[in-house]
């Protein structure tokens, strides 16, 4: 049996659905994205608690304003994990050091979660969207993926991150922008 | 029209990601302006932040409270939408505000009135944002206040008729609020600020009517939020203005 073509097309009928009030379509919206959702929040604030407010506020503004999401501006999904990351960057950097302290711990307990969402993205076919964003990750040079994914799960800007690694600035950037070109190929090579 | 991309590609892609220090913010707003509505620019910044955003699904999903939802669902949605109290915006002391008004121009402050005169018109607001004057008599009733910002040089102002629910706000010069950001008005009202709607400047114009309780808050601040509009306030005012000192 094929995975469900969620992305694309469905979710922008699902955000039309949202301007009439339909909270079916908002259900819709959240059990396919909440959960992706969450795991970015807590990646950069990591703590759970603060992942799910940052969520909630994320899909509060979704019910609240669906006409924030402008369709020639992109895919629904990447709209609604833009907004989250926005805010969980934002909450990093006004609690930076509240965030340090619970750093050394989190990361490891990330990893042995169980994946409980797993059935529910099962039945949408975003496997298939995790393995390919994974794989692209994974072709990336060592050195790229890795300011890529400071800048973006760690909510670090570039001079921190060259700050932190010693590396000079005009390297994170020419790296960050190889990183991103590379992965925008890869990704539109594999668009849902 | 520039032809070079490459230093607001590089701008663009670290903006996607979060990652771009405020000097930084401060170039691409500049490379935004110089570049102009560029097709290819909006391409790049479009695919970056596509990009950056399936990033995310490279993580593995976590489980989310399922009361979440009910939660959210039982605020009003955009269909029946309200605005709800929250946390307070400080703005500037109020002698700074009326500091800043002073040394406003007079010309503004004409161009302000006699728009306002029809300021509940369309054809205000237009002739205003391409830069044209109106000419017209302001009826007695109607209110005008004129924010004030000590870090922009843009000029907006707010339309009113006492006792009468909505107003228009106006304004030129407003920079590029940046990718995914927006200007949102806030109405402070015994210390709460209110959400009075988000909108986006075009060519650094905006114009737009705003639902909101003027009777009732004593002061309006403006600060850039993301373009979820947010329920309350991310960033310090970049506008304010006190409700009381009416022109």
């Amino acid at each position: 049996m094929g995975a469900i073509d969620l992305p694309g097309k469905r979710d922008r009928d699902l955000m039309a659905r949202l301007h009439g009030g339909d909270e079916d379509a908002f259900r819709g919206l959240f059990h396919a994205y909440a959960p992706t959702a969450k795991a970015l929040a807590q990646r950069v604030v990591r703590q759970s608690h603060l992942a799910e407010e940052i969520v909630q506020e994320a899909f509060m503004a979704v019910w609240k304003n669906p006409g924030a999401y402008e369709s020639e501006r992109g895919s629904v999904r990447s709209w609604l994990m833009g907004m989250v990351h926005h805010l969980a960057v934002d909450l990093v950097r006004r609690e930076e050091a509240h965030r340090r302290r619970a750093e050394a711990s989190i990361p490891q307990a990330l990893e042995e979660q169980a994946d409980h969402a797993d059935e529910v993205v099962q039945q949408l076919g975003l496997p298939e969207e995790r393995r390919a964003v994974r794989d692209a990750l994974a072709e990336l040079p060592l050195e790229q993926r890795a300011v890529l994914e400071m800048m973006y799960f760690d909510g670090l800007s570039q001079s921190q991150i060259a700050e932190r690694t010693g590396i000079p600035l005009g390297t994170v950037k020419s790296r960050t922008l190889l990183g991103m070109r590379r992965m925008r190929g890869v990704l539109e090579g594999v668009e849902r | 029209m520039m032809g070079d991309h490459s230093l607001i590609e590089e701008l663009l892609a670290a903006d996607a990601l979060g990652g771009l220090d405020d000097d930084d913010k401060a170039r691409l707003a500049r490379e935004r302006s110089a570049h102009g509505a560029c097709e290819e620019c909006r391409s790049i910044e479009i695919g970056f932040a596509e990009t950056a955003g399936r990033i995310a699904f490279s993580l593995t999903p976590q489980p989310v409270d399922d009361s979440m939802i009910e939660r959210i669902l039982s605020q009003p949605g955009a269909h029946r939408a309200r605005q709800e109290p929250i946390a307070a915006v400080a703005g500037p002391p109020a002698d700074e505000l009326s500091e800043r008004r002073a040394g406003r121009s007079r010309a503004w402050m004409g161009l302000t009135a006699a728009a306002a005169a029809i300021a509940l018109t369309v054809v205000v607001i237009g002739s205003l944002g391409r830069g044209g004057t109106v000419a017209a008599q302001a009826s007695t009733s109607q209110r005008f206040v004129e924010f004030a910002g000590s870090h922009t040089d843009a000029r907006l102002a707010m339309a009113f008729t006492p006792g009468t629910p909505g107003a228009v706000l106006w304004g030129s010069g407003l920079d590029d609020p940046g990718a995914g950001q927006v200007y949102e008005l806030w109405m402070i009202d015994d210390g709460e600020a209110i959400s009075a709607g988000c909108v986006s400047p075009t060519d650094g114009v905006v114009a737009f009517r705003v639902d909101a309780r003027i009777d009732t808050s004593q002061s309006m601040a403006v600060t850039n939020e993301s373009s979820a509009c947010p329920s309350e306030p991310t960033s310090p005012p970049i506008l304010s203005a006190d409700l009381p000192t009416l022109l």
